[in-house]
């Protein structure tokens, strides 16, 4: 505090004198020692007043410079302006007073504002975002702030009220740590992004380490104890919530791994089928890693059904079954979801026809994720003859869902026919030599695909090498039409084609 | 089951490139051949960019050439298709590590379940084995619970606990051998855990590089295009520095002359406004002298003005009271005058019983004198009879001597024209031509006949007839000798009245506006003397043929009193003695009307051509001759020798006399020469002898030398 306070002081005698002198003053702090001698300003002497009592080499250092300034005198003191908001900064916890100042004394103020003081006193009093953006670089090294809307207070909150979660151990943390940071906290956070729940311990230790691993253990006869943070009450007080990104699941366990602590219970998921369906403005909702099977999902999806906003749905990562990919389907023709993940699950065949029809009469779906499933043939085919009437889907993933040739037969023909698919993943498939090569003829008939991976899916390198050079036709094409409608300056352009490839 | 930190951190997608794949051993046996397959796409793919690229860069010369395209934009062309190429590379590279662990956990995948399928069908082998096995025993328990022999329970207690720990044991075996596969499962997770751990290593390490080196290659390329757009930048500035000069160059130039211009213009208003300025100026000081002139004659006037109202107002007030004063006087003097009225009333009354006296006694007067009038009228008369008596005698006288003298003077006449004629014929040697002259024919006294013009006639008729108007009674008639006896002066007058009022229309309109202001004889006579001019009448006979005519047709048509024969023959006796007829009653006027005037003038006219010279009136000798031309002709007389010849007599005399003054000289002369004659041959023969002498040639010089002798 006292180091705040000498750095503080010297800038604020500054603030008192015009805005011209303003920046010659902060010149003549940082590197004082040649431009005083020669042009002795009276912006000095008030300079020299607060510096004093701080280091006493300084005080000698500059007394000396005095010594020789013939328009010196002591008559100059701070201005009281000054002096107030000094005192406003001092006081700012017990008292504080921002709104009823002038604009420019509010940004001194501001500038002048501790990090650390409370959040339930700067919460809804200050907007200003260079301060957040000093109290989020003083929390964390790292700071994606384009990651939370650009908004240094958002991000604050955000990441606040993550790691409020995060470290919430149920039973043992009181609710009321995270139910009183609602308030605060209610119209800036627009996004959750929680990778870590943690479940309940019955020993009062951390939640961490060793004890852990016996303790849940034990807890693994007590079901009912194993259910996590409820976020009902969280989520309907946040009324600007957009995005919902959870993992049932801790992180860092390193060895002592339990498969209780990665346990995401009915009473959980019933708890976050109601808070989803309850939160109207949610686009965005991710639960990844967090096992959820079959009759779980299709208990978060019923709550989803019908959804007025949603657009985003990502379930990768669990255990979600054709029963699930089924409900999915239903999903699809519900609602006007853009975005469905359902990467690396245990969808098959059945699951995957479901897909295929709910996709071969919906106009909103744009991009489909079944990366590392099991779809096989069967299900791959069905998604081509989906393909064939759907006008909307952009982005396919069928990446490792061990495809073969008659699927790639289909989506030759499909690539023939359709004009808004722009990006096919087909890697990790046994496609074979013939396959690659019937794709090859649907490729040259296709002039919107900008990307197609076939890696490491038995492709003759030929084909792949031809498919790689027709891509590039169509990326460039895409670049000019990108381009021609829109005169923009080259370095914009430029950078067009990054993107997609992005 | 994929550890999801790696996935999430795949998702990224820079990774470095130029170290190649190099994975670790890996469990599946087609990963390696995976790994070269994608090893050789990847140079494939390098190899393909770059010969891309260089064929971009062709491309792109070629379309610098063509379409002029800057360097700059060929460079960021060339460094987009390179970056992207590096990124897309990058990305393939990276994501090619996903791919790989997702194949490999399909494969993990694929063979777990195989071997879960094995171990379910090992389990239910195992199940059903056990159960087989726990149902004998079982059954065996229901066999042992029949028997009753001790001996033989005991057997069937050891078998049937022989048979629970084989079936014990092959549980047990089963745990075990699950145990250890679960440990395997243990270890494998281990090996998992750091193969992931390696992998994300790989892959960061992957990313950093890629991140590196696309940090590098884009620096690089930033270099380049920002290279390219310098030199691009400074060739663009040096034309918009060159355009931008010359167009300064320009400017200044049209600055200086507009400035000049502006200058000049300036100077010119300047002086125009000085100019401008001096005259207002003028003008103004003259308008204001002239204001204030005006302002001081008007001041003036004002002044006079008011004196003179002021002068005016003491005069009429003056003249007021002036006025006032004359009414007053004028009221006195009126009622003087009243009176003084009275008084001449008074006094005119006793004029006018004067007056009355007087008139009566001037009447009786009146009456004394025309009485002594009348009398002295008859005697005169009886003067005139004598007077007239005695005038015929001294015409006779006159008469006689007029003969006598004439005689006497022809013989002189006769007498001098025969001196002349002899004079002519003999000493001039001219023809001479006997003179004749009127007077020499003439006998008796000359009786100058000579007509007066109808006008003086018409004068003298007006004045008489005016005259006689006072006493009519008395016309005597012996005054109008001018008249034809037969018509008196009245008569004529009014005939003379009647043709003026008749015939107005001869005259002209023009003269007719003249008359008006005359008074009516005179207009009377102007009138007259037009008509008559226009009828042709000149002379007195013409007018008194006029009225005889008219008198001749009154007679003619009204009763026919007197004949037109008798009237002539009366008139040609009545040229001795016109008093014979003078009683005779002229035709009264009065009896012609007005519209026979017109015939009458009618027939006067015809009958007036052609009788024109038929008859002359004789006219009256009067009784007072004309002496003028008495003595002009006796002054006639005397030069019957014209002066000329009288002239030519006198230079004829002077000539002769000449003549004979040099007769006589001659004659004195040619006796002069005779004598001299005579001496002139006697000198003669006396030179001759003196020449004929011998001294002459004895001379030294001979006289007959110097002179030379007169010959003859």
């Amino acid at each position: 505090m006292q180091e705040t306070q000498t750095t503080e002081s010297p800038s604020i005698p500054s603030r008192s004198s015009t805005s011209t002198q303003d920046r010659s003053s902060a010149v003549g702090q940082t590197s004082s020692t040649s431009p005083q001698p020669s042009k002795p300003t009276p912006i000095i002497p008030p300079l020299v007043k607060p510096t004093g009592p701080g280091s006493g080499s300084g005080v000698r250092w500059m007394r000396r410079i005095i010594a020789e300034d013939a328009e010196w005198s002591l008559a100059i003191v701070p201005l009281l302006t000054e002096l107030c908001i000094q005192h406003i900064v001092k006081n700012f916890q017990n008292n504080p007073i921002l709104k009823q100042l002038l604009p420019e004394h509010q940004k001194k103020v501001l500038s002048h504002l501790s990090p650390d003081l409370p959040l339930a006193v700067t919460a809804n009093l200050i907007d200003d975002e260079s301060y957040w953006r000093r109290c989020c670089t003083q929390r964390w090294p790292v700071c994606h702030v384009d990651n939370h809307g650009g908004s240094w207070k958002r991000m604050f909150f955000e990441l606040h009220l993550e790691n409020l979660l995060k470290h919430f151990i149920p039973n043992t943390t009181d609710p009321a740590v995270i139910l009183n940071m609602l308030p605060l906290c209610r119209n800036y956070v627009r996004a959750l992004r929680v990778d870590q729940f943690l479940p309940p311990v019955q020993l009062p230790a951390p939640p961490r380490g060793g004890d852990q691993s016996d303790s849940g253990s034990e807890g693994e006869m007590e079901e009912p104890a194993m259910d996590h943070y409820q976020l009902d009450d969280l989520v309907a007080g946040l009324s600007h919530l957009e995005e919902l990104d959870l993992v049932y699941g801790v992180k860092d366990c390193g060895m002592n791994f339990e498969w209780n602590l990665f346990l995401f219970t009915y009473r959980d998921c019933h708890s976050l089928a109601a808070t989803v369906k309850a939160c109207h403005t949610l686009k965005i909702f991710r639960l990844t890693r967090s096992k959820v099977d079959d009759d779980k999902a299709r208990i978060l999806i019923r709550s989803l059904l019908d959804h007025p906003a949603l657009e985003e749905l990502d379930l990768s990562h669990n255990l979600i079954g054709d029963r699930g990919a089924r409900a999915a389907a239903k999903l699809l023709s519900h609602s006007r979801l853009r975005v469905l993940n359902l990467a690396n699950n245990q969808v098959r065949a059945p699951g995957a026809h479901s897909l295929a029809h709910a996709l071969g009469h919906n106009s909103n779906l744009i991009s489909l994720n079944l990366r590392l499933n099991c779809i096989e043939d069967e299900g791959g085919q069905a998604l081509a003859h989906a393909l064939h009437t759907n006008k909307c889907l952009t982005t396919l993933h069928l990446g490792g869902n061990e495809l073969s040739e008659p699927t790639a037969t289909l989506m030759s023909q499909v690539l023939t026919i359709n004009t808004t698919l722009t990006s096919i993943n087909l890697s990790c498939n046994h496609i074979g030599l013939d396959g690659g090569k019937q794709l090859l003829e649907g490729m040259s008939d296709n002039k919107t695909l900008l990307e197609f991976d076939l890696r490491l899916s038995d492709i003759a390198r030929e084909s792949e090498y031809l498919i790689g050079q027709a891509l590039c036709a169509n990326r460039e094409a895409a670049r000019q039409r990108a381009l021609n409608p829109s005169h923009f300056m080259s370095p914009v352009t430029a950078k067009g084609p990054e993107n997609p490839v992005g | 089951m994929n550890p999801p930190g790696s996935l999430g951190v795949l998702e990224e997608k820079e990774e470095e490139h130029i170290a190649t794949p190099i994975l670790g051993p890996s469990i599946h046996s087609d990963n390696p051949q995976e790994r070269i397959q994608a090893r050789r796409l990847r140079i494939a793919a390098r190899l393909e960019a770059r010969r891309r690229e260089a064929l971009g860069e062709y491309l792109d010369g070629k379309k610098e050439n063509e379409e002029d395209q800057s360097k700059s934009y060929k460079q960021k062309e060339e460094s987009r298709l390179k970056l992207a190429k590096l990124l897309l590379c990058g990305t393939e590279l990276v994501t090619n590590i996903q791919v790989a662990t997702d194949t490999r956990e399909i494969h993990r995948r694929v063979e777990e379940e195989e071997i879960k399928r094995q171990r379910l069908e090992k389990l239910e082998n195992e199940v059903k084995t056990s159960q087989d096995k726990f149902d004998e025993i079982t059954v065996k328990w229901e066999e042992g619970k029949q028997r009753r022999i001790p001996q033989e329970l005991w057997e069937m207690l050891n078998a049937q606990q022989v048979h629970c720990a084989g079936l014990i044991e092959d549980k047990n075996k089963l745990i075990s051998e699950l145990q250890q596969e679960l440990k395997i499962k243990d270890d494998q997770y281990v090996k998992d855990l750091k193969k992931q751990s390696d992998d994300i290593c790989l892959l960061l390490e992957r990313m950093e590089e890629q991140v590196k080196n696309v940090m590098k290659t884009f620096r690089q390329e930033l270099q380049n295009i920002e290279k390219a757009f310098e030199v691009e930048r400074q060739e663009l500035l040096t034309s918009n520095k060159k355009k931008w000069e010359r167009a300064l160059q320009a400017h200044n130039a049209k600055e200086l002359e507009y400035l000049m211009n502006r200058i000049k213009k300036v100077e010119d208003y300047e002086k125009q406004l000085n100019k401008q300025r001096v005259w207002d100026c003028e003008e103004y000081n003259t308008i204001k002298i002239k204001l204030e002139q005006d302002v001081q004659i008007l001041e003036q006037q004002l002044q006079q003005m008011k004196a003179t109202y002021q002068l005016n107002q003491e005069k009429l007030e003056y003249n007021f009271q002036v006025l006032k004063k004359r009414d007053e006087e004028s009221t006195v003097i009126k009622s003087q005058q009243k009176r003084k009225i009275n008084r001449l009333h008074d006094v005119l009354n006793n004029l006018r019983s004067k007056y009355n006296k007087q008139v009566k006694q001037f009447q009786e007067e009146n009456q004394s004198l025309t009485s002594d009038y009348k009398r002295l009228v008859l005697q005169f008369k009886e003067l005139q009879k004598a007077m007239r008596h005695f005038a015929l005698i001294d015409d006779k006288q006159f008469r006689e001597i007029w003969l006598m003298n004439e005689e006497e003077a022809k013989d002189l006449i006769n007498r001098a024209f025969d001196v002349d004629r002899i004079i002519h014929t003999h000493h001039l040697g001219l023809p001479w031509m006997a003179p004749n002259f009127w007077f020499l024919k003439n006998v008796g006294p000359i009786s100058q006949q000579q007509q007066k013009s109808a006008t003086q006639i018409l004068e003298e008729v007006l004045m008489e007839a005016e005259e006689e108007g006072a006493d009519e009674d008395s016309s005597g008639s012996e005054s109008y000798l001018d008249l034809p006896k037969q018509v008196s002066a009245r008569t004529t007058r009014k005939i003379l009245m009647l043709l003026c009022d008749e015939s107005g229309f001869l005259i002209e309109s023009k003269l007719l506006s003249l008359l008006l202001p005359l008074e009516k004889s005179e207009c009377y006579l102007l009138r007259l003397d037009a008509i008559f001019s226009a009828l042709g009448i000149e002379n007195e006979d013409d007018l008194y043929k006029l009225v005889n005519f008219f008198l001749k047709y009154q007679t003619h048509h009204s009763p026919p009193s007197q004949e037109p024969l008798d009237l002539r023959a009366e008139k040609a006796g009545s040229l001795v003695d016109g008093k014979s007829q003078e009683k005779e009653p002229p035709p009264s006027p009065k009896l012609i009307h007005p519209n026979d005037v017109l015939k009458i003038l009618e027939a006067f006219v015809m009958g007036l051509r052609k009788p024109k010279d038929s008859w002359v009136p004789v006219k009256l000798l009067k009784v007072v001759r004309d002496d003028s031309k008495d003595s002009e002709y006796w002054k006639a007389l005397t030069t019957v020798i014209p002066a000329t010849t009288l002239n030519l007599w006198d230079a004829l005399y002077t000539a002769l006399e000449k003549y004979h003054l040099v007769l006589t000289q001659r004659a004195e002369l040619l006796i002069e020469n005779s004598s001299l004659e005579r001496q002139n041959t006697e000198l003669q023969q006396l030179l001759q002898q003196y020449l004929d002498t011998k001294i002459n040639s004895e001379l030294q010089v001979p006289p007959t030398q110097v002179f030379r002798v007169p010959t003859k």
